[in-house]
């Protein structure tokens, strides 16, 4: 038997009244856990966020925190710490009043008030800017101390959403990293809510992927990354190449035939003859040459996308799909756009999704 | 070398208005200034001794000062939460509830006591309901009495007092109530340590708008209360128009400038130190 989980989110659901903004949500946390609600925007990851923290209610469905049902709770009787995507920092208070503000709403005695607060701007490394106005403060250091500020009350779970939108992209990966560590030290629970794949794959220890008010996979970043459970998975987390095709020869070992515009490609799954499907590869399993694996194709080589540590090959493609090589070797000698290229990748890398007929 | 123009253009913007407050507004008021200060004889304070010996004056300027405060109170109470409920409303409601607010100022003041003369009146709607809830055993008259005028001049400067804080309140986050809420805060204390003090700027300006507004305001005690009851201003008008006193009303409108420049300097001295605290 499985412990019960520490958040518990059973069926949440949210209209506003253009159709379902979350249509009926299932997602439940260990504690400690650190999950991301990852998605485009309007896919009602801040929605989900707001409900658990009892800033939005839901239609119908439940959470409980800890054993206890919170659906019914307003926001300040839940324990549910947030930090705002704009930080949301009171501009009458200090950095020190700021970190405060929640111990003193609970009425904690000035000692631990005072301990406290001491302890978070230590650990947010800005123990100097105490008595400083927020509104002086740079977005990296208004963002710590919203991290501070709602970890102050040691609240069961930590909701974040978007907290690194707001900064620059250097700034951003040390920021990831620091909070991370400093969320492990403190076991927090943790809820974060981004668009941003990278930053969801680095910080996470389980990924939602959210798409249109669902939750199409909820998995480890490298199980999400490696085998994405639906085309919006793979589309949406990591680069990818997606080739449509018909499947045309199925045996029961499990491996079909897929005629394809670039030609007959192998791969895994149970599909009846005819049917549509969607190819998927992630770039870098793509070699150039024949000799990486059992599906060889030959595309025109479009274009060659320098990125410093990597290159990709971009291929024409016979619909919008992309076909792409991703790689962080040399390229082959004698590269021109406009010619075909012979490529290859192992059946076991090409992964097949039904296609709605179109 | 010393530069006499301001280093920032844009302030000639304001030249026009400056010219114009000029002309109309400093001149007579130099001239009034100038009047209660200088007797048949030459430069002379006797004026204001005689003024501030009558004990009478003193009640004038006591019935001026309370009655100004008991407005701006009845305003700030009725006005506070309507601009909180104005900045947080969407789309018609607030286009209507911000016409309910601007609307009655383009009705003259002249009507507006003439209808409180019915509603304040012994038959009239506040004492029936006043009777009808059990509040007052018997209905009494509120016409031509304090409360009367207090609640009829807060229905007029009402809007002054709502515009200020709403204009303030509608450029406050609605984050960071969440914000204080998410932290373990509960309503009221949100109120207290957030909407309050974030909205002290706009709260002062609605009190000295309205403070200002009610020390001086003429038509509503003379229609509301009559002449037994005097302010500062009504005694102004009174010296001026009726007893030909033009002494005595210079000096009347002098003490009541002097009272109205003080709340006016020091509101805005004390938002400005409550802005940069903030």
């Amino acid at each position: 038997m499985n412990p019960a989980p520490f958040l518990d989110i059973r069926k949440a659901s949210k209209d506003f009244g253009a159709g379902p903004v979350l249509d009926g949500v299932d997602l439940a946390v260990t504690r400690g856990e650190f999950i991301s609600l990852l998605g485009p925007s309007g896919c009602g990851k801040t929605t989900l966020l707001r409900i658990i923290a009892g800033l939005a209610s839901a239609d119908g469905g439940s959470v409980t925190l800890d054993g206890q049902d919170i659906s019914r709770l307003p926001p300040h009787r839940r324990d549910v710490g947030v930090v705002f995507q704009n930080y949301a920092l009171f501009p009458h208070l200090t950095v020190a009043e700021n970190i405060a503000f929640g111990l003193r709403a609970k009425g904690a005695p000035a000692a631990e008030i005072s301990a406290t607060v001491e302890r978070f701007l230590a650990l947010i490394h800005m123990t100097a800017f105490a008595d400083r106005s927020v509104k002086a403060l740079s977005g990296g250091q208004q963002q710590r101390v919203a991290v501070a500020r709602a970890l102050a009350t040691k609240p069961k779970l930590l909701l974040l959403d978007e907290p690194f939108s707001a900064l620059d992209r250097k700034l951003r990966e040390t920021m990831q990293i620091d909070l991370r560590r400093l969320l492990r030290e403190l076991g927090t629970t943790s809820i974060f809510v981004t668009h941003d794949q990278d930053e969801a794959l680095i910080m996470s220890d389980r990924i939602a992927v959210m798409n249109r008010g669902r939750i199409e996979q909820l998995d480890t970043p490298e199980a999400i990354y490696a085998r994405p459970a639906t085309p919006f998975a793979l589309e949406f987390v990591g680069l990818s190449t997606r080739i449509a095709g018909t499947v045309t020869e199925y045996d029961p070992a499990g491996t079909i035939m897929v005629e394809t515009p670039l030609g007959r490609l192998r791969s895994r799954g149970r599909f009846e003859v005819g049917s549509p499907v969607l190819l998927g590869i992630r770039p870098e399993r793509i070699r150039f040459g024949p000799a990486g694996g059992e599906n060889v194709v030959a595309p025109v080589l479009a274009d060659i996308v320098f990125q410093g540590a990597r290159i990709q090959a971009h291929f024409a493609s016979p619909d919008d799909r992309p076909v792409m090589i991703e790689t962080s070797g040399a390229l082959p000698a004698g590269l021109a756009a406009g010619s075909p290229v012979t490529i290859s990748f192992a059946v076991e890398d090409t992964i097949a999704y039904p296609l709605a007929a179109a | 070398m010393i530069r006499l123009l301001p280093r920032d253009r844009m302030i000639w913007l304001a030249a026009p208005a400056l010219v114009y407050l000029a002309f109309f507004y400093a001149m007579p008021l130099v001239y009034l200034l100038g009047r209660s200060v200088i007797g048949p004889n030459g430069p002379t304070l006797s004026l204001f001794a005689n003024f501030f010996a009558d004990d009478y004056n003193w009640r004038v300027i006591g019935n001026t000062l309370r009655i100004a405060l008991l407005v701006t109170l009845v305003s700030l109470v009725i006005g506070y939460p309507v601009a909180l409920a104005l900045a947080r409303a969407r789309g018609l409601a607030q286009v209507m509830l911000l016409t309910a607010i601007i609307l009655p100022l383009s009705v003259g003041v002249v009507v507006k006591a003439f209808a409180w003369q019915i509603v304040l009146r012994r038959d009239g709607a506040i004492a029936q309901l006043l009777v009808a809830t059990g509040i007052w055993d018997e209905p009494q008259r509120l016409l031509f009495t304090e409360p009367g005028l207090v609640i009829g001049a807060a229905n007029v400067f009402l809007p002054f007092m709502i515009l200020p804080i709403y204009s303030v309140v509608k450029l406050i986050d609605p984050r960071l109530s969440e914000a204080g809420a998410t932290l373990g805060a509960s309503p009221f204390y949100r109120f207290r340590k957030i909407i309050l003090p974030l909205t002290m700027p706009g709260l002062i300006s609605g009190m000295a708008f309205v403070f200002s507004l009610s020390v001086s305001m003429f038509v509503i005690p003379s229609l509301l209360m009559g002449d037994r009851f005097q302010t500062l201003a009504t005694l102004t008008g009174r010296s001026f128009l009726l007893m030909r006193n033009e002494a005595l009303g210079s000096a009347t409108a002098v003490v009541l400038l002097v009272l109205a420049v003080s709340i006016v300097v020091g509101s805005t001295i004390l938002s400005r130190r409550i802005g940069r605290a903030a």
